[in-house]
């Protein structure tokens, strides 16, 4: 009976331990080719919808044409966006060689998108009509993992003065 | 003092539209040390397997930056200012999973 249940006892341990191990790089595998992807279409979706009416932001410190400004108010938008574990591997490896590195440059343009997508959306939704004296701020953010300082993603920030003709 | 603080005009360019700047008070500034607790770091660790948005330090971090504005506009208005020019933001991260946010600008009185 003992004889028995100890393969099956072994093959349990072994799917955990693999489970564990592989588990987590194939559904970052899955991620990196379905999720992301998936994000980016939505993403480009809602660009388009408000770059029809042109696109609202600036970083002129006056606004264009010298009109007159009604109404305005500081806004702001920021997102964190992290790489995925296959991304920071590939990252990790390519940085032996040096020159650019095409995943981290993804992922980080991904995020700057988002942020200031987000700002023409807040703005639009506040009726404003355009944004002057645009900033971005990027920021590393780190996690302490095991003692050792790892980057867990990049924050980005935008923020301007939301303006009314 | 809170209320004043909350009423106070900012802007990020030079001046205030429609005012004239009478006066300047010098630069006024409000920061803010914010760590994340354990419970969002882990889920913030399974998120980074699949890479992408994480929502828990998107939000922890605007919370905070609107605290580092309101102690700026205090600041403010601790000094006898009515507007706030030239407002700007700055992050640092802290070893140890902790972000310092940071802003600052010029206070001035506007008429």
């Amino acid at each position: 009976m003992a004889g028995e249940e100890e393969p099956f006892v072994g093959l349990i341990i072994a799917a955990i331990v693999a489970a564990c191990t592989i588990g987590p790089w194939l559904l970052s595998i899955f991620a990196t080719m379905v999720y992301q992807p998936r994000k980016k279409k939505v993403l480009l979706e809602r660009e388009s919808a408000s770059a029809v009416t042109g696109d609202s932001l600036t970083n002129l410190s006056k606004p264009f044409g010298g009109r007159e400004i009604r109404e305005f108010k500081v806004m702001m938008a920021s997102v964190v966006m992290s790489p995925s574990w296959v991304q920071m591997w590939i990252g990790g490896f390519m940085s032996i060689f040096g020159g650019q590195i095409n995943v981290y440059t993804k992922v980080i343009d991904w995020a700057r998108r988002e942020a200031k997508q987000r700002l023409r959306e807040k703005v639009a939704e506040a009726g404003f009509d355009s944004v002057i004296n645009l900033r971005i701020e990027t920021t590393v953010m780190s996690r302490t993992s095991g003692g050792k300082d790892r980057t867990s993603g990049v924050e980005i920030l935008v923020y301007g003065t939301a303006i009314k003709y | 003092m809170q209320a004043a603080a909350q009423n106070l005009i900012f802007s990020n360019i030079e001046t205030i539209p429609g005012m004239t700047i009478t006066q300047s008070l010098g630069v006024v500034s409000g920061s803010t040390v914010r760590a994340k607790n354990v419970f969002k770091d882990i889920g913030a660790a399974f998120k980074n397997i699949a890479g992408g948005e994480i929502k828990a330090y998107t939000e922890l971090l605007q919370e905070s930056r609107n605290e580092a504005l309101f102690r700026m506009l205090q600041d403010a208005s601790a000094r006898g200012a009515n507007a706030v020019v030239n407002v700007r933001f700055a992050t640092s991260s802290v070893a140890g999973g902790a972000a310092e946010l940071l802003a600052y600008g010029t206070a001035v009185v506007a008429q």
